[in-house]
């Protein structure tokens, strides 16, 4: 990348590192992926921010845009967690690890971190959304960012017990003394020890303060239209709440026309907005 | 500075310029007149007056169909070199120059440059010629451009009968008729008269005050569907469009090649996502993006309307749809009452 810098579609080459099933159905695999060359690590990490995405290209098939679901001190490599849909993503699923790869990013605005410092944060996710709520708690558990931050709050939902991602880590999130971690799953289980419910419900038992804290919410369209009022009923401002958008995307640099949300581009001006900024753009999503 | 080209000597300068440029000019194929290559004995096509090439010029910069990547053995790829011959376009019309400013704010970001754009723009030059007798269908002066405007410009060709008036408005632009007489003060005067005569003899096609906040007010009113209900989804009036720019990127594994198409708003599956959802999943819906993209989003971007009033998607339209008429019915839209 460094000499061609230039070229916003010009894939950096990669390959896999790991590949592995990240639920009991198979429909969602993780992927992390190294760089061929060390420049390109370089210059990756030093643009990355919790919360950007980047465009996969799997050479003769195509590209997604997948958001980012590692932290740059986890090593030099970008974690994503892809769920099976379409013909580029079914070709993502096949990967094995050596398998070269192309990816496009850091893209997007990510996680306002440096607003946040001194809050407290309430991290919110849904289903496969939840990746770039885990890059972003991964990055806060960093000791060097922990202190910059209050208080920690994730409520986690899915819909079955073995579609939860990242399960060791987050099972080892709950032995900690520094955060509060709800998991939510849609019906009931066997041997469940948590929530059973949405997780709009799942926000109204925990109640969140607000005092201090802003609320960020990832995770399919449904969970978030019903779970920002639930945020706005517990007191949150709608400037403290933060959301992360999608649309179909193509070149990932605001040229393509088509992931316009009036007249701001979710993979330029985006993907995170807070309910503040939504509330001035059309709902054209 | 104003310059006499005389329209004798026309050809004459055409083929200098051949010796250091590509030279493009409108010419007649298939019914249409398309900007082309001038080729030796070549014919212009300047009978039809004040009439746009069907397809706007947007496409020697944008081609329809692209390479971004050649793909190589074993999963790899390169970059495709961008095109850098220089070119010389003549004979735009104004409003055409005009959009290709608006899409340089697209494809000449700051953070984001678009390497084939910029490679295109920079080795291409622009001499325009200004209509002196405005076409039925166009609407420049309505929407802020207008039949001799400047924008986007290096020369701009007033015709004065047996002779164009040439004012140079660039360095470039100067370089390129170094070898003309000056204009005489009285060829300069005619010029300016038979200029705003042509701009005050184009009615104002709709009112553009207060016409953004109408259409941000109105996101959900039934008006969309009533202008929308004879479209018949086909994109014509987006792919003729000067100022339309989206496209898709697609993978061509059997020619190796991961390659952009134009795009368009107008069609289903340009938003439609993997999950099935889609945000706008009828006419109605893509309409509003349309012009809601020309009219209102353009704004907020670059405070300027995104429509340079050419009047393609006018002349084009298969069903006759007239934005023209969409936008003076939006005039009679509810106005949001102010909250005091």
């Amino acid at each position: 990348m460094s000499n061609e810098a230039h070229n916003p579609y010009l894939p950096i080459p990669m390959h896999v590192l790991h590949a592995y099933y990240e639920s009991n159905d198979r429909s969602l695999k993780t992927l992390e992926l190294s760089f061929d060359d060390p420049q390109d690590a370089r210059e990756f990490f030093a643009a990355y921010n919790p919360g950007q995405f980047c465009l996969l290209s799997v050479i003769g098939k195509g590209e997604s845009a997948l958001g980012v679901a590692s932290a740059a001190w986890e090593g030099d490599f970008v974690r994503f967690t892809i769920q099976k849909m379409g013909s580029v993503t079914t070709a993502l699923h096949e990967l094995k690890p050596g398998d070269p790869i192309g990816i496009r990013g850091p893209l997007g605005n990510g996680f306002p971190l440096e607003a946040w410092k001194g809050k407290n944060l309430v991290i919110i996710g849904g289903g496969c959304a939840f990746s770039t709520l885990y890059a972003l708690t991964k990055h806060l558990h960093h000791p060097s960012n922990r202190g910059d931050y209050g208080k920690m709050t994730v409520i986690y939902g899915t819909r079955t017990s073995g579609l939860c991602m990242y399960k060791q880590d987050i099972a080892a999130w709950h032995q900690r003394d520094d955060m509060e971690v709800h998991q939510a799953i849609d019906v009931p289980e066997q041997d469940w020890l948590h929530h059973v419910g949405y997780v709009p419900d799942v926000v109204k038992e925990v109640k969140p303060s607000p005092v201090n804290s802003v609320a960020v919410v990832c995770g399919p369209p449904i969970m978030t239209k019903y779970t920002l009022p639930a945020l706005v009923e517990l007191g949150f401002t709608p400037e403290t709440i933060f959301t992360s958008l999608e649309k179909r995307m193509k070149c990932g640099v605001g040229k393509c026309g088509r992931c316009n949300l009036g007249p701001k581009y979710i993979c330029k001006d985006g993907p995170v907005f807070s309910l503040a900024d939504l509330n001035d753009l059309p709902a054209d999503l | 500075m104003n310059l006499i080209l005389k329209k004798d000597d026309l050809n004459h300068q055409l083929n200098a310029w051949r010796q250091d440029y590509e030279v493009y000019a409108p010419q007649s194929l298939q019914n249409y007149t398309h900007f082309l290559p001038l080729q030796d004995g070549f014919e212009l096509a300047f009978d039809v007056k004040a009439h746009n090439t069907r397809i706007p010029p947007k496409a020697l910069f944008l081609p329809t169909s692209e390479a971004l990547l050649k793909f190589t053995r074993f999963g790899g790829y390169e970059q495709i070199p961008s095109e850098t011959s220089p070119r010389l376009i003549f004979g735009i019309r104004p409003c055409d120059a005009h959009a290709m400013t608006m899409l340089d704010t697209v494809f000449e970001q700051e953070r984001y440059t678009d390497p084939h754009w910029q490679a295109r723009r920079d080795a291409t030059l622009l001499v325009g010629l200004g209509c002196h007798e405005p076409c039925q269908t166009g609407f420049c002066t309505t929407v802020g451009s207008g039949p001799f405007n400047h924008a986007g410009l290096d020369a701009i060709l007033t015709d004065l009968g047996d002779i164009f008036l040439v004012e140079t408005l660039t360095e470039k632009g100067e370089g390129l008729f170094s070898q003309l007489e000056t204009a005489t003060e009285e060829q300069s005067a005619q010029a300016s008269v038979l200029q705003q005569a042509a701009a005050a003899s184009m009615p104002i096609a709709f009112e553009t005050e207060g016409l953004k906040e109408k259409l941000d007010q109105n996101f959900d009113n039934p008006y969309w569907e009533e202008i929308s209900r004879s479209c018949l989804s086909c994109g014509v009036c987006t792919f003729l469009c000067p100022t339309c720019f989206c496209f898709d990127i697609v993978d061509e594994a059997q020619r190796g090649e991961r390659v952009r198409n134009w795009d368009t708003c107008m069609f289903r599956t340009y938003s439609l996502e993997a999950s099935g959802h889609n945000p706008r999943p009828s006419r109605v819906e893509r309409t509003r993006q349309r012009l809601s993209h020309k009219y209102t989003y353009w704004v907020d971007q670059i405070n300027q309307i995104g429509c340079t009033g050419c009047g393609r998607c006018v002349r084009y339209c298969p069903v006759g749809l007239d934005i023209r008429a969409m936008l003076r019915k939006a005039h009679q839209l509810p106005s949001e009452v102010a909250h005091v």
